[in-house]
């Protein structure tokens, strides 16, 4: 089987690898978006599972339980797990990431409850104090998952699962680089596959994957020039390929992202630290995510590069020429976000489509038109 | 949709004292104009964020943005800012109070002076914005949307709350050690801003201020469980703005102790809000429908008043161990107490608070039936509000529905809509009744 047909089988099938590790006496523990350290998880001998919607899924049941102005991947997943599509997992963990999330955490338990459940504190401000907050919420959450596990937790094996989880990143990275060619010889849409299928299963078969994947991508023989424009994506959770394949399907090459489920969880490392907590810290804390409040810096326009200097990297290093925003709906943090980004890409020169979804593939139809437009503008 | 029902927004209130508020509110953008003249520092802030005794003993005026959203809608002038603030960007299903703040904030900088007829004379350019993760999330995020339209350092704080099922005295000192540290940078903040030190005995005075004021306010909900009811939902939503946005000032205890007598005569002389108390509802949460007020009269036409309310209530009061001398640990702890007081009642019982919180009040109030107000822009009221009614009815058997439109933006509003539902919902109460 080449190694997009095996990509393709745990994206098109996600659940199945976890659903047989766990019916094989392993303990799965699912958990929301990119503040919940898999390092721990992975310490204590569980594996971690990044819970997924499905924007092809009607969400039926969940309405009658979630109210619709909630986030609809929130949503989606809730439906999911109503219609027993997640009792696979021993243990389900919230992170404070949003107020959605937040309720979801409540919702959840009360509706679904797995034999572990637990929620994470993740402060909003950035700053010492934080550091020091979210450290002791991970230590209790530590000793929640060992009384659940029945073992304590060994810095050792803690240690050995911050370099498992950084030689991951590095190897994404490494795909990563892969996109600065022109044309690359990856796509978008296949980027996302193995994005989205990894976080179905363990680091270990993740990293394999991204491995021999890369190896099959460096044997594609190098592409004419196509003149196609490309694009730097940014939004919060892309979990199915629809988008970012109408995107290039529409004529573009999507080359870099801002994503949750892209570059914002996996590209910065959690650096080694005598206690890997305070790396742990160190890495989630700065997660790029709209949710948390970076301390003012000057200016206006000082505080904009600080606040999307690493975007301002992003579109330089992989030649962006435009960016398209897409953000699920109902997420305030990313509405309030956008505006501002968008300014701050304009003064760049980089033309900018924001676009405010449903995460569902039937709407997606609707947005060739302005997909086509914005990129026919471009050239 | 009659022309009258839509020039109408506001509600006939049940007390005297509620119709002293109006001049109140004036007076929040009069006092906020005259401090900018005097050269006195204003900031934009988030009420209910457990800082603002800390505003109140810094002579720092607060300019509560929400507020102004708020007076916007019940004046019906908030289009102009909605749109415009959509025209800039920003989307339709962004919280309304944000999106009213900060298409007024884009239009005063497009005119280079406030819009033309803004509600009570518009809001004066801040000093300083101080935003607070208390709430929600738009409540930390707005301020640095803002700083598009206009130049002023901005600061936010996190408060945080533990989940009912986190073991309390595990997490206990690392919540309030945070909590003291985010006032303790807020405070250093201020004192950046207005070049002076933090008067400890100032904020004392504060603190003691406004927890009088909030145990008054407490006695005057307690004075509610009178039958027939002395005051109702739509005179909290006035009477809360001495609570909300006068917290540490003697004006709040002096407002709230002349509607404490109020209601108490009206309770110990069974003065009802009106004649036929019929049903006793609950404002079970969501914010009020600022556009429509009048809608609590529409209920009271039915026999139907709104005996107490779920939302900008003040908080229950708590008890500070007495070994807390520093101010700033103070308001920590109190923070804390506050967020966990329904905490024991949950584990033991439904595992939400919420829910505990709303059957106390269901059986002190001798409540009939329980209304949502739903708001499409607002996830942090409304996201929940089936799940507390599903879990209520666990709990008891209540007549209970969800109207939903938005809190300032109406076009989420169908007054054809509500009407059919509240029909509907008060058959329901009157088929129980006739049941018992």
């Amino acid at each position: 089987m080449s190694v997009m047909k095996k990509i393709e089988a745990i994206y098109n099938n996600r659940g199945d690898r976890a659903r047989e590790l766990h019916d094989a006496g392993e303990k799965i523990i699912g958990y929301f978006c990119c503040f919940v350290p898999e390092e721990i998880i992975t310490a204590l001998g569980m594996i971690p599972y990044r819970i997924q919607g499905s924007q092809t899924e009607a969400i039926d049941e969940a309405d009658a339980l979630l109210e619709p102005m909630a986030c609809p991947f929130a949503r989606s997943c809730f439906n999911k797990a109503l219609k027993g599509e997640y009792k696979f997992l021993d243990g389900f963990v919230a992170p404070h990431s949003c107020d959605t999330i937040e309720r979801m955490y409540h919702i959840w338990r009360a509706n679904t409850p797995s034999p572990f459940n637990h929620f994470v504190n993740v402060p909003h401000m950035m700053g010492p104090s934080s550091d020091a907050f979210y450290k002791n919420e991970l230590l209790y959450f530590v000793s929640c998952l060992e009384e659940f596990a029945g073992k304590k937790l060994e810095i050792e094996k803690l240690k050995d699962a911050v370099n498992l989880y950084n030689h991951r990143r590095a190897k994404l990275r490494e795909l990563y680089e892969l996109r600065k060619e022109n044309p690359p010889r990856l796509s978008g849409t296949e980027i996302t596959k193995l994005l989205v299928a990894g976080m179905g299963i363990p680091a270990t078969e993740h990293i394999e994957l991204i491995q021999e994947f890369m190896d099959e991508v460096r044997k594609r023989p190098i592409p004419e020039p196509d003149g196609l424009p490309r694009i730097f994506i940014w939004g919060n959770e892309i979990d199915d390929i629809a988008f970012i394949q109408l995107v290039e399907d529409c004529g573009a090459h999507v080359v870099i992202d801002d994503l949750c489920t892209g570059t914002r969880f996996f590209w910065e490392d959690a650096p080694k630290t005598d206690d890997p907590f305070d790396g742990l810290v160190q890495k989630y804390l700065g997660t790029h995510c709209p949710r948390s409040l970076s301390t003012q810096v000057g200016e206006r326009e000082e505080d904009l590069e600080n606040r999307f200097g690493y975007i301002r990297q992003f579109t330089a290093d992989w030649s962006a020429e435009g960016a398209i925003f897409y953000i699920v709906r109902y997420c305030d943090t990313c509405e309030l976000e956008g505006p501002d980004l968008k300014e701050y890409l304009a003064k760049q020169n980089l033309p900018v489509l924001m676009i405010e979804d449903d995460y569902s593939t039937s709407t997606i139809g609707q947005l060739r038109t302005r997909i086509q437009a914005f990129l026919e503008m471009m050239i | 949709m009659d022309t009258q029902s839509q020039v109408k927004t506001t509600a006939v209130k049940g007390t005297d004292t509620a119709r002293e508020v109006r001049p109140m509110v004036k007076d929040i953008y009069k006092a906020a104009h005259e401090a900018r003249e005097n050269g006195k520092k204003v900031a934009y802030m988030m009420v209910a964020s457990h800082y603002d005794e800390i505003l109140r003993a810094m002579d720092i005026v607060p300019l509560p943005t929400e507020n102004y959203a708020g007076l916007c809608a019940a004046k019906r002038d908030m289009d102009r800012f909605l749109l415009r603030a959509e025209a800039d960007g920003y989307s339709q299903v962004l919280c309304s109070y944000a999106r009213i703040g900060l298409g007024f904030d884009s239009l005063r900088k497009e005119l280079g002076h406030i819009p033309e007829g803004s509600p009570d004379g518009g809001m004066p350019l801040p000093d300083m914005m101080i935003g607070s993760s208390a709430i929600c999330d738009p409540r930390f995020k707005w301020y640095q949307a803002t700083s598009r339209y206009l130049e002023a350092p901005t600061f936010s704080i996190d408060v945080v709350a533990p989940p009912p099922q986190a073991d309390l005295n595990r997490v206990r000192d690392y919540y309030i050690n945070y909590q003291k540290e985010q006032f303790q940078g807020l405070i250093e903040f201020c004192e950046k801003q207005t070049h002076t030190k933090m008067d400890k005995e100032k904020l004392w005075e504060a603190i003691r201020l406004g927890d009088k004021a909030w145990q008054l306010w407490y006695d005057i909900d307690r004075l509610r469980v009178a039958i027939p009811s002395p005051m109702p939902s739509q005179d909290h939503f006035s009477i809360m703005v001495a609570g909300h946005y006068y917290t540490g000032t003697q004006k709040a205890v002096d407002f709230y102790q002349k509607l404490y007598d109020e209601v108490k005569y009206k309770a110990d002389n069974h003065i009802g809000v009106i004649k036929d108390e019929k049903y006793r509802i609950l404002y079970g949460g969501g914010l009020p429908p600022w556009h429509t007020l009048w809608i609590f009269n529409y209920f009271e036409s039915f026999g139907a008043v709104f005996a107490i309310e779920n939302v900008y209530r003040g908080f229950d009061p708590v008890q500070v161990p007495s070994h807390v001398t520093d101010p700033v640990d103070f308001l920590a702890w109190r923070t804390w107490l506050r967020a966990t007081a329904y905490h024991e009642k949950a584990r033991q019982n439904s595992g939400n608070p919420t829910v505990e919180k709303l059957l106390g009040i269901i059986k002190d109030y001798a409540i009939d039936g329980v209304m949502f107000h739903a708001c499409r822009s607002c996830r942090a009221t409304t996201v929940g509000q089936t799940h507390i009614k599903t879990e209520l009815g666990k709990y008891c058997d209540l007549p209970m529905m969800q109207l939903v439109s938005d809190m300032v933006d109406l076009r989420d509003y169908s007054e054809a809509q509500w009407k059919a539902q509240i029909g509907a919902f008060i058959d329901a109460l009157e088929a129980r009744t006739d049941q018992e």
